[in-house]
């Protein structure tokens, strides 16, 4: 899976953006927007915000956890903890990205908060790498990585996978095995 | 607008069930089925259900983005051992592909055939001229690593570690936790939908 494709499935998080024009309630596939009145808060999707937000019909409302406090405690408490600590969002990359982006007008302490979102997920895939390595030197058939959010996983989940694969069909090519895939003549 | 939609699926005793779903339902599950496909090994059962009620949707809404079904060339690679699988099929089993993705098999199957027949077995003594599709185009393989997210709580899954100790060990997965594991062992979670690849 690529980076966009992870950032596809992130855009249909929820934001709240405040228009500035009005529109009836609208009927999507995804469910029901809507109504839009100037100057009052709705929550849509990401994709309809950014969207919006490009065309200059909306402002856009930083979410509750896109804030340097808290931020700074999610970091901290990251960088304490072995273990992989809950996100704010599953997709807290995708939406710092796109929302930075897009909307950093509407957002304040912008740059502060890019780097400290970048210290978040430096440490977080610090320690998937070394998790990562502890996993193949022991030999481990089974991993669990509850916290981990999708763009992590998927940024070395396919060299690990691959990797994994390899190792695994070496491994069990030393042992003289009934079950051989290997071709015959 | 949020009419429901019929959806005809199987249920457990091979009989069939209308599940009612939601649009919104609806798309969800096709991006379950999207991301299932993409990241599993093998060829996953063919959900041509879903996509018709999709496409019902997209033509309502006038819209025009077909999203690919499955599209990665999984056919192409395994097709000799997708039409073994499907000549070998119970009756009352579903079937992997849908019938515009069985005949694409069919013909790929056909043409490189005929490709291979006319650039290298020709010109082989004739008594190698044979040649077994089956067994030299190479098979799905099952052991690859996945990640997953866990939507039903499962007890006692087994995990074989391929060391020499050979200690199997169970482990229980919890709902909303994500694991590292190989496919074999989870497939039929995936074909159930009682875990997501991630």
């Amino acid at each position: 899976m690529d980076a966009a494709e992870v950032e596809f499935l992130a855009e249909k998080e929820l934001v709240t953006i405040i228009p500035n024009f009005s529109l009836d309630k609208i009927y999507l596939i995804g469910g029901d927007l809507g109504p839009f009145n100037p100057g009052l808060p709705v929550d849509v999707p990401l994709w309809l915000a950014v969207n919006l937000k490009q065309r200059q019909k909306c402002r856009l409302v930083p979410p509750a956890w896109m804030d340097v406090e808290k931020l700074e405690n999610i970091r901290d408490h990251e960088r304490k903890e072995e273990t992989f600590t809950p996100m704010p969002s599953p997709y807290y990359m995708e939406l710092t990205k796109l929302l930075l982006n897009h909307a950093s007008d509407n957002i304040p302490k912008a740059d502060e908060i890019r780097t400290l979102v970048k210290d978040v997920w430096d440490t977080r895939m610090a320690k998937l790498r070394v998790s990562a390595d502890r996993f193949v030197r022991d030999q481990e058939a089974h991993a669990e990585l509850d916290n981990l959010t999708l763009m992590e996983i998927n940024t070395s989940g396919a060299f690990l996978t691959q990797a994994l694969n390899h190792m695994y069909k070496l491994r069990t090519n030393l042992q003289p095995s009934q079950s051989s895939q290997s071709q015959d003549f | 607008m949020a009419e429901e939609l019929d959806l005809t699926g199987q249920d457990s005793d091979g009989g069939s069930e209308e599940v009612v779903l939601t649009p919104a339902e609806l798309i969800e599950r096709l991006e379950q089925a999207w991301m299932n496909e993409k990241f599993a090994p093998e060829l996953l059962e063919s959900k041509c259900e879903i996509v018709e009620c999709v496409m019902e949707q997209l033509d309502h809404m006038e819209e025009n983005l077909r999203r690919a079904k499955k599209g990665d060339l999984k056919i192409e690679k395994f097709f000799p051992h997708i039409l073994e699988k499907e000549k070998t099929r119970r009756e009352g089993e579903s079937s992997s592909l849908s019938p515009e993705e069985f005949a694409f098999a069919k013909e790929y199957m056909a043409n490189t055939d005929t490709y291979l027949k006319n650039v290298a077995l020709k010109h082989m003594p004739p008594n190698l001229q044979k040649m077994d599709l089956l067994r030299s185009v190479p098979k799905p393989d099952l052991d690859s690593y996945v990640f997953l997210r866990v939507k039903e709580r499962q007890e006692n899954i087994l995990v074989e570690p391929e060391t020499d100790e050979q200690r199997d060990y169970v482990i229980d997965l919890e709902e909303g936790s994500q694991h590292l594991i190989r496919y074999k062992t989870i497939a039929p979670l995936v074909a159930s939908g009682a875990v997501q690849l991630i």
